[in-house]
C-alpha cells in the first residue's frame, strides 16, 4: 500500500501537466499551472527511495527518484516552475493566452518525466517532448527576432533527437536493457564505443547550446517573456547537461584524447562567455553569457571525467552542483536583470475589483498575491534604488573599460583581438594542465 | 460446412452483401444505407474479433473452394492475414463513418457506398487469400472496386486520376499474373507455406525464381507504390477525402505492401529470398522510396499530395523490414502495417476536415488555423508526430525496430536512411504544423461552413480523433500483453525459429 501511494506522485508529475495541458480540463480549475507542480512537491518529502517499474510502457521503462543528486535537481525545477508560472501571466505579457498555458504543461511535463526517468528510453521521450513543448514556448506570441531563434533551436533539436535515437539503437544492440547503469557498464566493455559517444556528445551539446553550438541561445534569452527566460537555463540546458551525466559512461572508461579536446572547449567556453558578457552591455544578457560559461565548466568537468575515470569517481557531483547553478543561478540572474530593467518608476498597478461571485475561501490566493505584489510595488523600487546606487560605480568602471577596448584606430581593435586570442590559448594551455595535474 | 470453413466466408460477406443491397438504394434512403453501411462494419468486426480469438487458441478457419482443376480459391486466416484483417475491419468502420458525414447530401451516394464496401470486401479477400491465386483474384477485383471511387466527383481531372489509375494497376496485375502462372507451372502449388515453398527446387531452376521474384514484386510494387511505379498514387488525391484515407491506409498501398510480405515470407521464405540475393536490391529500391519520398513531399503546397509523397515513403518502411530480412526488422516492418495506416488516415481525415469545413485544400492556406479548427489539429499535430518517429508515439516503435534490426544483421547503412527520412518528414511537417499554430489567421476562409458552437460536424471530428488516440495508445502500449508488438514477434518467429 506505501508502495503504490510513494508511486503516485512518481506518476503524477508528469502525467497531471500533460492532462492539465488540454484546456477542457482545466477550465474549471484556479491556477493549474501551480497545481500540476503538486505531485512533484510531493515527491520531495516522500522518503527515498521511490521507484516504479512499467514493463508494459512504451519499450518497458520506468520513473524513480533515489539519490540526492536527484532530488536536489527537482526541487530545483520546482522551484524554477513556481517562479516562471508566476511570471507566466504577469503585467509585462500579453493578455492570458490558453496555447501558452497549454505549452507551459506540456513542456512541465517533458521537464519533470526526463529527471524522473530512469532509463534511456524514457529520458529520451520526455526530453522530446519537453524540446518541442519548449518551442512552442519560446515562439508563441514572440517577435521576429524570437521566431528567428526558435527556428534554429527547431534545427538543433531535430538534429539533436536524431542523433540521440541513433544513440539509443546502437545502446540496445549492445546492451541488454536501457537503464542507465546497464548501459553506462555496456558502453564501457564496447569494442567500439566511438559512434555511441559522438552521437550522445552532438546530441546534447545541440540541445543544451554548448559552446560552439551555441546559436539559439544568445537571441533565445532576448524573449521579451520573462516566464520564458526564466526557463531557460534551467529546462532544456539543464536537462540536457543531465543527460550527458546519465548517458555517458562516465567513472567507466578512460578516453584521455577525448576528454582533452571537451576539457579544451569548455575552457574555450568560459572564455567566450566571459568576453561576450563584458562587451555585451544589456543586462538582459548576462544571463546568456552566465549560462554558456557554467555549460563551459561544465564540460571541462565533463572532459576531466571521460579522461580519467578517479577523478569522475572523486569529482563527479560537481557536474550536478553546476546543473543546480545553471537553473538557479540563470533563473536568478534573469529575475534581476528584469528587475533592474524595469527602471525606478514602476507605474501603479490598478486593484481588481473583487469578484462576489466567487466563494471568499476562493479567494484568498488572489488576495494575497495582489497584496504581496502592492507591497512588492511600494518597497522595491527603493531597495532598486540604493542598491543601484551602490553598483553604479562598478558599472561606470567597467563601461569606461569597454570604451577604452572598443575605441582607437582599427589597429588597436585588432591588437585587442591579437591579445584576447593569445590570451585565450594561454588559459587553455594553463588551465589542462593544471587540471591533469590534480586529477 | 462447419462453423471453421464457415466463418472467413461470413467476414467477406458482412461487407460483400451491405455493399451489393446498396448498389439498388435509392439515393434518398439515407438512413438504410447508413444502417446498412454501419451494420455491416460492426459485424464484420465482431466475426473478427471472434476469428481472432480462435486463432490464438488454436482453430483453425479455412474454406477451400474448386476453382479451376488443382487450383483451389482457398481463404485461411494465420496470424499473419489477421493481423491485415484487424487493421481493415477496424478502419473501415473509423472511415465509414466520416464517409456518412462527409458525403452528407452529396449526389450518387449509394454508387459510392456500393464500391466503397466492396472495395474493404477485396482487402480482406486479399488478406485472407491462402494461396496466389485467390490473391490475385481479389487484388484484381480491388482494382476494379476502387476506380469508381477514384473518379466519383466525375470530374476531368478525376477521370484523368482513374485512367492512370488503370493503366498502372493493370499492368501491375499482368505483371503479378504472369509471375503466378509461370511459379506453377515450375511447383504445380501456389498455396502460401510458412518459410516458403521454393527451397526444394532444383537448383537450375534459381534464375527463373530470381525473374519471377521480380515479376511478382513489380506486379505488387505497383499498388504498394514503390518507385519507380508510384506515379498513379499522387494524382489519385482528387478522390475525395474517405477514398483517399481507404486508398492510402486501408486498401490499396497496403494490398501491395502486404503482398510483398507473403510473396518475400510464404512463397520464397525469408532464408531462401536472401540465399538467391533479391533482397538486399529489395531493400536498395525500398530505402531509394524512402528519400524520393520525402523529397518529393517537401515540394508540394498541395496538402493531400504531400500526404500522397508521404505514403509513398512512409510504405517502403513496410517492405525494408521485410527485405532487411532479420527477425527484429521484420517485427519493425509488420507493425508499420498498422501503425502506417493509423496516422496516415488520421492525416487523411484531418485534411478532408480543413477541405470541408473551411475550403482548405493548401499548406499555404493554413495559416492559424489551429485557433478555428483546435481539434482537429490536434489530431492533425499527433499523426505528423508519429510519421517522424517521435517518442511515445506509434511510428518511434516501428523505427525503433527497424534500426535495431538493421544493426542485428549488420546493415548499419539503413539507421542513417531512417535517420535522412525523420529529418526529411520533419522538414515537410513541421513548417505545417508551425503555419497552423503561430501564424496569424486570415481574416476569412477560402470557403467556411458554420457548424454553430463546434468546430466541425461531430461525423467528421470522432473519426481523427479516434485514430489520433490510437497513434498514442499503439506508442504507449507497444510491449502491453496481447498487443500489437507481441503479435509481430509471434508471426516473425514462425519464419525465423530454427
Amino acid at each position: 500500500m506505501n508502495t503504490v501511494l510513494s508511486a503516485l506522485p512518481l506518476i503524477l508529475a508528469p502525467l497531471l501537466p500533460l492532462l492539465l495541458a488540454f484546456p477542457a480540463l482545466r477550465s474549471r480549475l484556479p491556477r493549474p499551472c501551480y497545481i500540476a507542480l503538486l505531485p512533484a512537491l510531493i515527491l520531495l518529502i516522500v522518503p527515498p527511495p521511490v521507484s516504479i517499474d512499467l514493463p508494459w510502457l512504451l519499450l518497458g521503462t520506468g520513473l524513480g527518484i533515489d539519490d540526492r543528486a536527484g532530488r536536489l535537481l527537482l526541487a530545483m525545477s520546482v522551484l524554477v516552475w513556481v517562479a516562471a508560472a508566476g511570471l507566466l501571466h504577469s503585467a509585462n505579457d500579453k493578455p492570458a493566452d490558453e496555447r501558452l498555458t497549454s505549452c507551459f504543461l506540456l513542456t512541465l511535463a517533458g521537464h519533470l518525466g526526463a529527471i524522473l526517468a530512469t532509463d534511456l528510453v524514457g529520458f529520451f521521450t520526455f526530453s522530446v517532448l519537453m524540446g518541442y513543448g519548449f518551442y512552442a514556448l519560446l515562439v508563441t506570441g514572440g517577435d521576429e527576432g524570437i521566431r528567428r531563434a526558435a527556428r534554429v533551436y527547431l534545427v538543433c533539436l531535430i538534429l539533436a533527437d536524431l542523433a540521440l535515437f541513433e544513440a539509443l539503437l546502437i545502446a540496445a544492440a549492445t546492451a541488454k536493457d536501457l537503464g542507465f547503469e546497464t548501459v553506462r557498464q555496456a558502453m564501457a566493455q564496447s569494442a567500439s564505443p566511438g559512434l555511441y559517444l559522438s552521437m550522445v556528445l552532438a546530441g546534447f551539446a545541440l540541445k543544451a547550446g554548448v559552446w560552439p553550438l551555441h546559436f539559439w541561445l544568445l537571441p533565445a534569452f532576448r524573449s521579451s517573456r520573462p516566464a520564458v527566460a526564466l526557463l531557460l537555463g534551467a529546462v532544456p540546458v539543464a536537462i540536457a547537461l543531465l543527460g550527458l551525466v546519465r548517458w555517458l559512461p562516465l567513472g567507466e572508461v578512460r578516453l584521455p584524447a577525448l576528454g582533452l579536446i571537451i576539457q579544451g572547449l569548455g575552457v574555450a567556453a568560459m572564455l567566450y562567455a566571459i568576453l561576450a558578457g563584458i562587451k555585451r552591455t544589456p543586462l538582459t544578457r548576462l544571463p546568456a553569457c552566465a549560462a554558456i560559461f557554467v555549460t563551459g565548466l561544465f564540460t571541462t568537468t565533463l572532459g576531466a571525467g571521460l579522461g580519467d575515470p578517479a577523478a569522475w569517481s572523486r569529482y563527479g557531483n560537481l557536474a550536478y552542483f553546476l546543473i543546480l547553478l545553471l537553473g538557479l543561478g540563470v533563473a536568478a540572474l534573469v529575475a534581476a536583470g528584469r528587475w533592474l530593467q524595469a527602471g525606478s518608476h514602476s507605474p501603479a498597478i490598478p486593484r481588481k475589483p473583487v469578484d462576489a461571485s466567487v466563494a471568499w475561501f476562493e479567494r484568498w490566493p488572489g488576495a494575497v498575491t495582489r497584496w504581496a505584489t502592492q507591497l512588492g510595488a511600494d518597497t522595491l523600487p527603493r531597495l532598486r534604488a540604493a542598491w543601484l546606487a551602490k553598483v553604479s560605480g562598478c558599472r561606470r568602471q567597467i563601461r569606461a573599460w569597454q570604451r577604452t577596448l572598443d575605441s582607437g584606430e582599427r589597429f588597436l581593435r585588432r591588437w585587442a583581438h591579437a591579445i584576447t586570442l593569445f590570451l585565450l590559448l594561454g588559459i587553455v594551455i594553463v588551465f589542462v594542465g593544471a587540471l591533469s595535474w590534480v586529477w | 460446412m462447419n462453423w471453421g470453413a464457415t466463418l472467413p466466408l461470413l467476414v467477406l460477406a458482412s461487407s460483400l452483401l451491405p455493399g451489393l443491397v446498396i448498389f439498388f438504394l435509392p439515393e434518398e434512403r439515407v438512413a438504410t444505407r447508413t444502417t446498412l453501411n454501419l451494420a455491416g462494419a460492426v459485424l464484420k468486426l465482431v466475426l473478427v474479433g471472434v476469428m481472432i480469438w480462435g486463432v490464438f487458441h488454436g482453430s483453425h478457419y479455412e474454406t477451400r473452394l474448386p476453382l479451376l482443376p488443382g487450383l483451389d480459391l482457398l481463404l485461411r486466416a494465420d496470424s499473419l492475414s489477421m493481423l491485415f484483417v484487424v487493421l481493415s475491419s477496424i478502419l473501415w468502420l473509423v472511415t465509414t463513418v466520416y464517409a456518412v458525414g462527409y458525403l452528407e447530401g452529396s449526389p450518387n451516394r449509394s454508387r459510392f457506398f456500393g464500391f466503397f464496401s466492396l472495395c474493404v470486401t477485396a482487402t480482406v479477400g486479399v488478406a485472407l487469400a491462402g494461396n496466389l491465386v485467390t490473391f490475385l483474384l481479389f487484388y484484381e477485383l480491388l482494382t476494379l472496386a476502387t476506380y469508381p471511387l477514384i473518379v466519383h466527383r466525375g470530374t476531368d481531372e478525376a477521370r484523368r486520376a482513374g485512367r492512370t489509375y488503370l493503366i498502372y494497376t493493370v499492368a501491375g496485375g499482368t505483371l503479378l499474373l504472369l509471375g503466378t502462372v509461370w511459379l506453377y507451372t515450375l511447383t504445380g502449388t501456389l498455396d502460401f507455406t510458412a518459410r516458403g515453398f521454393l527451397s526444394g527446387l532444383d537448383e537450375a531452376h534459381h534464375a527463373a525464381l530470381i525473374i519471377i521474384f521480380v515479376l511478382l514484386i513489380a506486379g505488387l510494387g505497383v499498388k504498394a507504390a514503390l518507385i519507380p511505379l508510384h506515379g498513379w498514387l499522387p494524382q489519385a488525391m482528387v478522390a475525395p477525402a474517405p477514398v483517399s484515407a481507404l486508398l492510402h491506409a486501408v486498401a490499396v498501398v497496403k494490398a501491395g505492401a502486404f503482398g510483398i510480405v507473403r510473396v518475400v515470407y510464404d512463397v520464397y521464405g525469408v532464408q531462401f529470398s536472401a540465399s538467391l540475393g533479391v533482397t538486399l536490391p529489395l531493400a536498395i529500391v525500398a530505402a531509394a522510396t524512402i528519400i524520393y519520398g520525402s523529397m518529393r513531399a517537401l515540394f508540394q503546397d498541395d496538402l493531400k499530395r504531400r500526404l500522397a509523397f508521404s505514403t509513398v515513403s512512409q510504405v517502403a518502411y513496410i517492405v525494408l523490414g521485410i527485405a532487411i530480412a532479420g527477425p527484429v526488422a521484420a517485427v519493425g516492418g509488420l507493425v508499420h502495417l498498422v501503425h502506417q495506416g493509423v496516422m496516415k488516415i488520421t492525416l487523411f481525415f484531418c485534411a478532408g476536415n480543413l477541405a470541408e469545413t473551411l475550403g482548405i485544400h493548401k499548406v499555404s492556406e493554413m495559416n492559424g488555423v489551429g485557433r478555428r479548427m483546435p481539434w482537429t489539429m490536434v489530431a492533425f499535430t499527433v499523426a505528423v508526430f508519429g510519421m517522424m518517429g517521435a517518442p511515445p508515439l506509434a511510428g518511434f516503435i516501428s523505427k525503433w525496430h527497424l534500426g535495431l534490426g538493421a544493426l542485428d544483421v549488420g546493415q548499419g547503412w539503413v539507421i542513417f536512411i531512417l535517420a535522412g527520412s525523420s529529418l526529411l518528414n520533419a522538414a515537410y511537417f513541421l513548417p505545417i504544423l508551425y503555419a497552423a499554430w503561430f501564424k496569424p489567421p486570415p481574416d476569412s476562409w477560402p470557403a467556411e461552413r458554420s457548424f454553430g458552437r463546434r468546430e466541425t460536424a461531430w461525423a467528421l471530428l470522432a473519426p481523427p480523433l479516434v485514430t489520433a488516440f490510437l497513434t498514442l495508445a499503439l506508442g504507449l502500449l507497444a510491449s502491453a500483453p496481447f498487443g500489437l508488438l507481441q503479435w509481430a514477434r509471434f508471426i516473425t518467429q514462425l519464419e525465423y525459429a530454427p
